[in-house]
């Protein structure tokens, strides 16, 4: 420990410039492999979650981007034709979110109403932290059953009733907590696997065939753009299309599991590859340009260091010396990334964005760990690769020689 | 005739910490082809004199007349070309450039002397390299050279230019007896042929009493 | 006579291997802030793609000024390199003043040659010419700097 403190003050502290841009270059290495560490696990999760309706018979709808929305041919009449033949003929998941509303929280968040149907509850498994499961039988003038995000269970605990402004209906309802959902639960987006919205802050909104039909249109018309049909064929699907554009003009895709399964495959496996890639590439780079500043640092630090070996430290005291130093940056950098992340994620809390305030250590939610974790295996190759040239370096001169320089 | 006029009332060395006052109320005067030697204990300010003869530190309260004329209005760039012509400096052996071959490292002078200085007859840099035994060295970096070799290297330097004065500071604290001999009687060789006044920093009373004069330098009490 | 064999030493605190170096810097530098000029111009179809470079195009100026960092190491470790010499040039009949300019003056022109390859890059790909100016500033900063490092070799 002497030693360390020693040569730690009196060699590395003394040319600190050297330091600082290890330090810097450490912080570009973490800063990349972070995010790209991130972005990937978090498209997993969004993969994940799709795979529940990924199946065989199934159909996501999807809006054609050149589809033009013509709001005055799309009256309510229509939805509604559409929303019967739905009804009549297909079994379907239903889920439309944005809908904002007002209601007393400790946090003060604008809330969040995520309408769902009974199919796309099954399909997808929500997790609860207390309470029970939504019930879909239920009666508009009645109480309606709903499960709400960890941020609103203070306020509203389980079995208590929030009186909302119902702007889809149009009229007061009466919601009651049913059950809380797991903190941090999300919602990806199906055709951005890689962004999600996080419930903590959102109502879950049981809807029941009665619940569409008295709903306005806009609640009708955004279920369609995520609609995904159930155990159908493809002649069925044609046929919804038609119907779809006779009513409403729209011109709607709706993929299969190979089309999904192919589009994933082009899109998303593409994607990651390049991202995989491009951070190979930069942390190559920045290692390179690390051992290049390392290898700086011994030329300008060789009298010291073989000064030190003249009176007695040995390679290996010196390696443990080297790592330890190394470990101490690599601390410093860990520390940068994961205040930088908690800033990032403590922000969403101060400009009360309710879809993205997480909960966690610091504001910290699994996904930034297990960034972390991986951010310090890099910096344990990194490591590993940076002292280890140096050492060479370092035996390579002779002691007398290094003495002399 | 006079060369050198040297009267320092006070030289302080500063850092951080501490103050060092030193060389206080010494007067020099040097006459041209003149020999001195200056001896005494470690830190009692001999390389600082030797700074301040051969105009490499004029941080000091006093004042100086060198070849006749008073230093302190001279330019940096007339100290300059002074320190190239004039006067030779044959200081330690590291005072040498790792990047430079040793034949580099000598003619560095010529590369700032005017283009009538550097018509330097080639026989003269020979016959110092012979003189002093270091052709073998002289397509060596100074890495590659011993300590002794590197010594004669850096006295080769201090005399290329012939100057009227050589200032050497230990000029033979590690070379063996031989050459050290080899270096002192080409110093005094210098000083017998050309005239050249020759001031020596030195620990050994031997070569120090071969001087025309010794200087001890004390501490103030 | 000598005069052909010194033409050997520069009067020069650089060698060649200092100016590659120094290009090396320079070049890594301009080359990256190029490079997020040209992911911004990227029509990119990829939602994650583009969230993933956005991370970084976001804090373009932060990232590329960190990196120019490696400059001031140069800076740093090419002059603590050559105090002998520095010593030994003033010792030989130079002047501190003198080398300074010297060291500006060879910066400068290794950087003015740099930024107009990166020049003749961004016009390459229609990049604005301003860019990569504001990288130049930065270095002309960190020469000015250096420079006055070179007043502290003067003793040996």
């Amino acid at each position: 420990m002497k030693i360390f403190k020693f040569i730690i003050s009196k060699i590395f502290l003394r040319k600190a410039i050297l330091g600082i841009s290890m330090i810097l270059l450490l912080c570009m290495a973490n800063y990349t492999t972070f995010t790209a560490t991130r972005s990937i696990l978090s498209t997993y999760q969004g993969y994940q979650e799709t795979k529940y309706i990924n199946q065989n018979g199934v159909y996501i709808a999807n809006l054609d981007p050149d589809s033009y929305i013509d709001m005055d041919v799309i009256t309510k009449d229509r939805t509604q034709v559409v929303y019967e033949y739905l009804n009549n003929n297909f079994n379907y998941a239903f889920y439309t979110d944005g809908f904002v509303v007002t209601i007393p929280n400790i946090d003060n968040m604008e809330i969040s109403l995520s309408y769902i149907n009974e199919e796309y509850y099954k399909l997808n498994q929500f997790e609860l932290s207390q309470g029970e499961n939504l019930d879909f039988d239920y009666q508009l003038d009645n109480e309606i059953p709903v499960l709400i995000g960890k941020g609103l269970s203070k306020t509203y605990p389980v079995g208590s009733t929030i009186e909302i402004e119902e702007s889809v209906l149009g009229r007061p309802i009466t919601l009651k907590v049913q059950g809380v959902l797991k903190q941090n639960a999300y919602h990806s987006n199906y055709y951005a696997l890689n962004s999600k919205t996080y419930y903590n802050f959102s109502i879950l909104v049981p809807v029941n065939e009665e619940f569409i039909n008295n709903a306005n249109i806009d609640l009708q018309l955004n279920g369609l753009m995520d609609l995904t049909i159930l155990d159908t064929t493809n002649e069925k699907i044609i046929n919804l299309s038609e119907i779809l554009k006779e009513n409403l003009g729209l011109e709607f895709n709706f993929f299969s599991q190979k089309e999904n399964y192919d589009y994933f495959n082009e899109y998303y496996i593409h994607s990651l590859k390049i991202i995989a890639i491009t951070t190979l590439i930069l942390l190559i780079v920045i290692t390179c340009i690390s051992i290049w500043n390392a290898l700086v640092s011994i030329r300008l630090m060789l009298k010291d260091f073989t000064i030190n070996f003249l009176v007695g430290l040995s390679y290996s005291k010196l390696r443990k010396i080297f790592y330890s130093y190394f470990g101490i940056l690599s601390c410093i950098n860990l520390t940068v990334i994961f205040i930088f992340t908690a800033f990032n994620r403590y922000g969403c809390w101060l400009r009360k964005d309710a879809s993205f305030a997480t909960y966690g250590l610091f504001g910290l939610i699994g996904i930034d760990w297990l960034a972390l974790f991986v951010v310090i295996l890099s910096d344990i190759i990194i490591g590993i690769v940076i002292i280890e040239n140096m050492l060479r370096k370092i035996k390579k001169v002779p002691i007398s020689l290094g003495v002399l320089q | 005739m006079k060369i050198i006029d040297l009267k320092i009332k006070e030289k302080v060395y500063k850092n951080k910490k501490t103050q060092l006052s030193i060389l206080n109320n010494l007067n020099l005067e040097v006459n041209v082809g003149e020999k001195i030697a200056i001896v005494g204990e470690s830190g009692v300010g001999k390389s600082s004199l030797l700074n301040i003869i051969g105009l490499l530190d004029r941080d000091y309260d006093g004042e100086y007349t060198l070849f006749g004329l008073p230093t302190i209005n001279l330019h940096t760039s007339e100290l300059a070309k002074w320190r190239n012509e004039k006067i030779g400096f044959v200081l330690q052996e590291s005072a040498l450039i790792n990047s430079l071959t040793i034949e580099d490292n000598i003619k560095l002078p010529l590369l700032y002397a005017d283009s009538r200085k550097k018509e330097f007859n080639s026989k003269d840099f020979e016959s110092i390299i012979n003189a002093i035994d270091i052709q073998h060295i002289l397509k060596k970096k100074p890495l590659e050279c011993s300590g002794g070799e590197k010594a004669r290297a850096v006295f080769a330097r201090g005399i290329i230019m012939k100057p009227q004065i050589i200032l050497a500071d230990e000029p033979t604290a590690s070379l063996d007896i031989e050459n050290r001999k080899r270096i002192i009687n080409l110093l005094f060789k210098m000083n017998k042929e050309f005239n050249t006044t020759i001031i020596t920093v030195t620990h050994d009373l031997e070569i120090a009493n071969r001087h025309d004069r010794v200087i001890h330098l004390e501490r103030r009490k | 006579m000598l005069k052909e064999n010194i033409i050997e030493i520069k009067k020069s605190l650089f060698r060649i291997s200092d100016v590659l170096e120094l290009c090396s810097v320079y070049i890594f530098c301009f080359f990256l802030n190029t490079l997020f000029e040209y992911i911004k111009t990227l029509d990119l179809e990829s939602y994650i793609l583009k969230e993933f470079l956005n991370k970084f195009t976001t804090y373009q100026k932060l990232i590329v000024l960190l990196f120019t960092f490696i400059v001031i190491v140069f800076h740093y470790q090419m002059l603590h390199r050559k105090k002998t010499e520095i010593f030994c040039k003033k010792l030989v009949g130079d002047t501190i003043f003198n080398i300074t300019i010297r060291y500006i003056f060879d910066c400068l022109m290794i950087l003015i040659f740099i930024y107009l390859l990166s020049s003749l890059v961004n016009i390459y790909f229609n990049f604005n010419l301003i860019n990569n100016l504001y990288l130049v500033g930065i270095f002309f900063v960190y020469i000015i700097i250096s420079a006055r490092e070179v007043q502290k070799y003067e003793n040996f």
